[in-house]
């Protein structure tokens, strides 16, 4: 069915008309490398040099020692001591603190007395996300700290000893998070827009009808377009899994050749996606609009990229199940960090099939149904 | 009929057009009124940092009620939700590795016997850490949880713990949930796209079509013109705005503290520098392609540098020195101070000024381009 | 005669527009074969059915003895097509147009040099194959793209109004190369808008709002016209052709520079009924005298038989 003749006539077409377009090239080429370093400098959620404001009325050993406990783990800076607990509210409406701490006059007796010790945190619940990880923080060095005090005194074993560690990203760095899901959600984006054009254009300019009055077959006129994209994707991939290593100092622990193998995937699923808008829209300007919305928002927000779909609503959560960079994702996420192989990521794999052969044959219908003037 | 009344006039018959022309084509109308409804439901729903119901996966050696009870403390306050139990630890590995679990738990064989003679058992919690703010936040819930059930336990019902206890309480928010701090933000993030592609995509249409060229050999001044095209867009970003704000207070139950009319000065400032960068964008362009590409390239670091979605406060300094000059950013910090905390205008004054110096500093740039371009 | 091409009662619906109406007709093989008409008439709907870009609501069509319904990707192979539009691709160079197409209809090895240089040659493009085919002038434009339509030297070539734009001494060289290949041996289906082109054709039909109105070779449609033709050079042309549209006997009367031309009823006697009617209006003429009907006289006349309207 498929004639090779032809299918590289196509693709060789494709190329050089991709070679001289600037615009193309920019798009194909330096835009994911600029949006991997801009997203991947510019988003952190490593909360470090938490504003804190301390009320200290005790002002003894004990008190000093806790404030000093916050200050060196590295999550808390000291940035004002109030003279008056009524500032608190200052501070925080002021947006000068994060968080205030107040310790009682009674604090360093009740601790020596091994009395539970009350110690008040106000939190600006505002930012929700930072609050909770500060309040962690604060109950972790609190806890460690009245250990610490009590066993200096009468000795107790805490009740349960947590033994907790950190699997695939012990530091809990969130660029380890957030490169390997770059990939996937530029990629998206990227893959689409770069498609979006490519049928519509040969609609604006006439050159479908001649295409279509030779004996090229759908499918032929589709896949010879696919090819130079795929070969342009890979490298982009490939040029970001390298920053991710060596700009990034994210750790890739996998297969690398099982990693292209789902690029290869993800990739035909993506470009076929925007080559089906293409075909659909016939308009340059649509398509590259609807694929944008087709492909950011869902890529940024129903991912996993950075929010867990675990706790989405059931909608939403099921509509994630067609995102395929939901799917890409938990594979970059798994070769990088995790570096697990097929037997862990053989039903994302599947998933892109399902994506990839969706994308192509979407593409080629349309593009059939859709030859009359 | 006087000179100004003629202007008044040709302004009128510009602004019916383009109200028209919005108002007509539907496809334009779902962008206005249906699509910042959908986005805010999607950022309202999707972008959620809460952490709760957290897949965990239970080796449970022991298998007492001690042993139950824990578990029972782990799924009480929602935070965790039990997938899956088996008595081996390669298991567990196995649920991490495929992504079916973010938390292990694994209860040594004596648990309720040692903790009982108060011999300190050790439960080994694994974490993965792929998703390093769900990993931080249900890494410290695990560790609160699990000796709180200790201490309770070993200590008996009677006696108080011994040790600092922290007494938090978390202000303008006491859920800490993350919803009420981002659906504010929404309405940075729409009326900014909005303002931007409407504008940004009306002028250089024209362009394309060559109505551009018939409007100005009409006796319109540019100035006419640029008033003609923004009015309009401005107007209908105000819609979006009380559209959305409904929405945000009465579906999302965000709170509103501050005052309208202060929430109405800030978004018009902010529409003027929307706009202006919108305008700007289409005196460059030839082509709508090419608006939509440059809009997109805004668009993306606006958002990004706009701590919607993604915190300033954690930037690297140079990125935090960028977000200086974003109007979304500053906007984005008097919607949601006006809205969770009630700020007024004068407590606000930094934002204020700052939209104000951008706003008007944008669109008189545009406004000596525009001149230039189309004169 | 060897048939290239039958139609029968072919049909294209778009919704509840009609665009084709159960056209019939054969094409002999080796012959141009011209249709006629006005834009819209349904000319380039039919080329398009019958080259497979368009699906026939209902009737048949067998181009080279293959069902276009059934086999439109076989026909494809026999045919060549070129649009009225320039579509080949502008940012490829004339050389790289060439090597597409000859891919894409399978033209490889030695035949591929020979035939990329015929095209060359008859294109006159030869020493500009780096040249982008958008920097051509229209005319090179034009026979590049006939020469990539025939690239695979198919029995079949259809035109669809191919020379649009184009001016007429690029027009006339254009139509020696038709000429030139029907004598070879290919079949031309060619569609245009310009009426004196259907000179050129072996055999014409004549379409107007989808259906087939008039069918033969041109000195054969023209004799369909049985209404004389007279022209005169009047003194005030714009009032005279008032005066006959007022006549009964006169069914047209139209300006064609300072000549006035009038079609008369056949039984009408014009020597009698044109002067009367002028000079009723006191208007001076002279060198009345029957002309030839030029095919658009005959067109207009066929359409008017018919009760229609022309569409344009």
């Amino acid at each position: 069915m498929l004639d090779p003749i032809r299918l590289a006539a196509m693709a060789r077409k494709e190329w050089i008309q991709l070679r001289r377009d600037a615009r193309s090239m920019a798009l194909a080429f330096v835009l994911p490398l600029l949006l991997l370093l801009f997203f991947g400098y510019a988003i952190t959620w490593d909360v470090r040099d938490i504003r804190l404001a301390v009320h200290d009325a005790d002002g003894g050993a004990d008190a000093r020692d806790l404030i000093q406990a916050f200050e060196s783990s590295g999550y808390f800076r000291v940035v004002s001591r109030l003279d008056r607990s009524a500032d608190a509210d200052r501070e925080l409406e002021a947006g000068r603190a994060l968080a205030v701490m107040a310790i009682p006059p009674d604090f360093g007796e009740r601790l020596r007395a091994g009395e539970p010790a009350p110690v008040q945190l106000l939190l600006d619940g505002s930012d929700a996300n930072t609050a909770t990880i500060a309040l962690g923080y604060a109950d972790a060095i609190a806890s460690r700290f009245g250990q610490q005090v009590v066993l200096r005194g009468v000795r107790i074993d805490p009740p349960v000893e947590v033994a907790s560690r950190v699997w695939y990203n012990p530091e809990l760095r969130s660029r380890n998070m957030i490169v390997p899901g770059l990939v996937a959600v530029i990629m998206s984006i990227i893959a689409a827009m770069l498609t979006a054009l490519t049928i519509a254009r040969e609609w604006e300019r006439g050159t479908m009808e001649q295409l279509a009055a030779t004996p090229v077959h759908r499918l032929e006129v589709v896949l010879g377009k696919l090819v130079p994209y795929l070969g342009i994707g890979f490298v982009d991939v490939a040029v970001a899994v390298a920053a991710g290593v060596f700009i990034f100092d994210v750790p890739l622990r996998g297969n690398l050749l099982l990693l292209a193998a789902m690029t290869l995937l993800f990739l035909i699923g993506a470009l076929g996606l925007g080559m089906f808008i293409s075909a659909a829209m016939r308009s340059q300007v649509l398509a590259t609009q609807v694929a944008m919305i087709a492909t950011y928002l869902p890529a940024l927000l129903l991912s996993g990229f950075l929010f867990d779909i675990a706790s989405m609503p059931v909608v939403l959560k099921a509509a994630t199940a067609i995102v395929p960079a939901r799917y890409y994702i938990t594979v970059t996420r798994g070769i990088f960090l995790k570096g697990v192989g097929v037997e862990a990521l053989w039903a994302q794999g599947l998933a892109m099939i399902v994506f990839a052969a969706a994308g192509l044959g979407l593409a080629a219908a349309t593009f059939r149904k859709r030859i009359a003037p | 009929m006087t000179d100004r009344s003629r202007r008044w006039g040709r302004v009128g018959a510009l602004l019916r057009k383009e109200w028209r022309q919005l108002f007509r084509d539907p496809k334009t109308k779902r962008i206005i009124f249906v699509s910042p409804i959908i986005q805010l439901l999607l950022f309202g729903y999707a972008v959620n940092t809460d952490v709760h119901r957290v897949a965990t996966w239970v080796v449970d050696h022991e298998g007492s009620a001690t042993s139950r009870a824990l578990q029972d403390a782990l799924t009480a306050g929602g935070y965790f939700r039990i997938v899956g139990r088996s008595d081996r630890p390669a298991d567990l590995a196995r649920a991490l590795d495929r992504g079916d679990a973010v938390i292990g738990i694994e209860i040594p064989p004596a648990f309720g016997g040692d903790l009982a003679a108060g011999r300190s058992p050790a439960v080994q919690v694994l974490v993965d850490g792929t998703n390093s703010n769900t990993g931080t936040v249900a890494q410290g819930y695990v560790t609160r949880i699990v000796q709180r059930f200790g201490t309770e336990r070993a200590a008996g019902p009677n006696r108080p713990a011994a040790g600092v206890d922290l007494v938090a309480r978390a202000w303008y928010n006491p859920g800490l949930t993350s919803l009420v701090y981002n659906v504010p933000a929404v309405l940075g993030a729409l009326v900014f796209m909005m303002s931007l592609l409407l504008i940004g995509l009306a002028v250089v249409r024209e362009r394309e079509l060559g109505t551009l060229e018939q409007l100005l050999v009409s006796p319109l001044t540019p100035g006419e013109l640029m008033l003609g095209k923004t009015l309009p867009v401005a107007a209908v970003a105000l819609i979006d705005l009380v559209l959305v704000a409904t929405v945000a207070i009465l579906w999302f139950e965000v709170p509103f503290r501050g005052s309208p009319v202060a929430l109405v000065l800030a978004t018009l400032l902010f529409a003027l520098a929307a706009l202006g960068m919108g305008l700007l964008i289409s005196t460059v362009s030839r082509t709508q392609q090419e608006a939509f590409m440059a809009m997109f390239l805004l668009i993306l670091p606006a958002l990004i540098l706009s701590g919607f979605m993604y915190p300033i406060h954690t930037m690297p300094e140079a990125f935090q020195a960028l977000t200086l000059v974003n109007p979304v950013r500053w906007y984005i910090e008097i919607v949601r101070a006006l809205f969770l905390k009630g700020a007024t205008v004068a407590e606000l004054w930094r934002p204020y000024l700052a939209l104000t110096l951008m706003g008007i500093g944008v669109f008189a740039v545009a406004t000596w381009r525009f001149r230039r371009a189309v004169g | 005669m060897t048939v290239a091409v039958e139609v029968r009662d072919l049909t294209r619906r778009f919704g509840t527009f009609t665009a084709v109406d159960a056209v019939s007709f054969t094409v002999e093989r080796g012959s141009i074969f011209g249709f006629l008409g006005p834009n819209g008439a349904g000319k380039t709907t039919t080329i398009k059915m019958l080259s497979g870009l368009l699906r026939p609501t209902a009737g048949r069509a067998l181009v080279a003895g293959l069902d276009v319904a059934a086999e439109p990707s076989r026909v494809r192979e026999r045919i060549g097509y070129m649009s009225q539009r320039f579509s080949l691709y502008a940012d490829l160079a004339v050389e790289e147009n060439i090597r597409l197409f000859a891919g894409l209809y399978g033209v490889a090895g030695p035949r591929f040099a020979a035939r990329r240089d015929w095209v060359l040659t008859m294109a006159g493009l030869t020493g500009r194959e780096a040249e982008y085919a958008g920097d051509l002038p229209l005319g090179f434009k034009q026979r590049l793209a006939l020469g990539c339509a025939v690239l695979h030297e198919p029995p079949l070539l259809f035109l669809d109004e191919p020379t649009s734009g184009v001016d007429p001494v690029a027009r006339r060289a254009f139509w020696d190369l038709i000429d030139g290949l029907a004598q070879a041996g290919t079949t031309v289906l060619v569609s245009t808008h310009y009426l004196e082109e259907a000179e050129f054709c072996h055999r014409l039909i004549l379409m107007n709002r989808g259906r087939l109105i008039a069918e033969g070779d041109p000195p054969g449609v023209r004799r369909l016209m049985r209404e004389p033709i007279w022209a005169f050079l009047p003194d005030d042309a714009p009032r005279a052709v008032e005066a006959l549209r007022r006549e009964p006997a006169v069914l047209e009367a139209a300006m064609f520079g300072r000549a006035v031309h009038a079609v008369l009823k056949p039984e009408a006697d014009a020597e009698r009924a044109v002067p009367a009617a002028l000079g009723a209006a006191g208007i001076g003429f002279r060198d009345l005298a029957r002309i030839e009907p030029s095919l658009e006289d005959v067109f207009v006349a066929l359409v008017r038989r018919e009760g229609g309207a022309v569409v344009d």
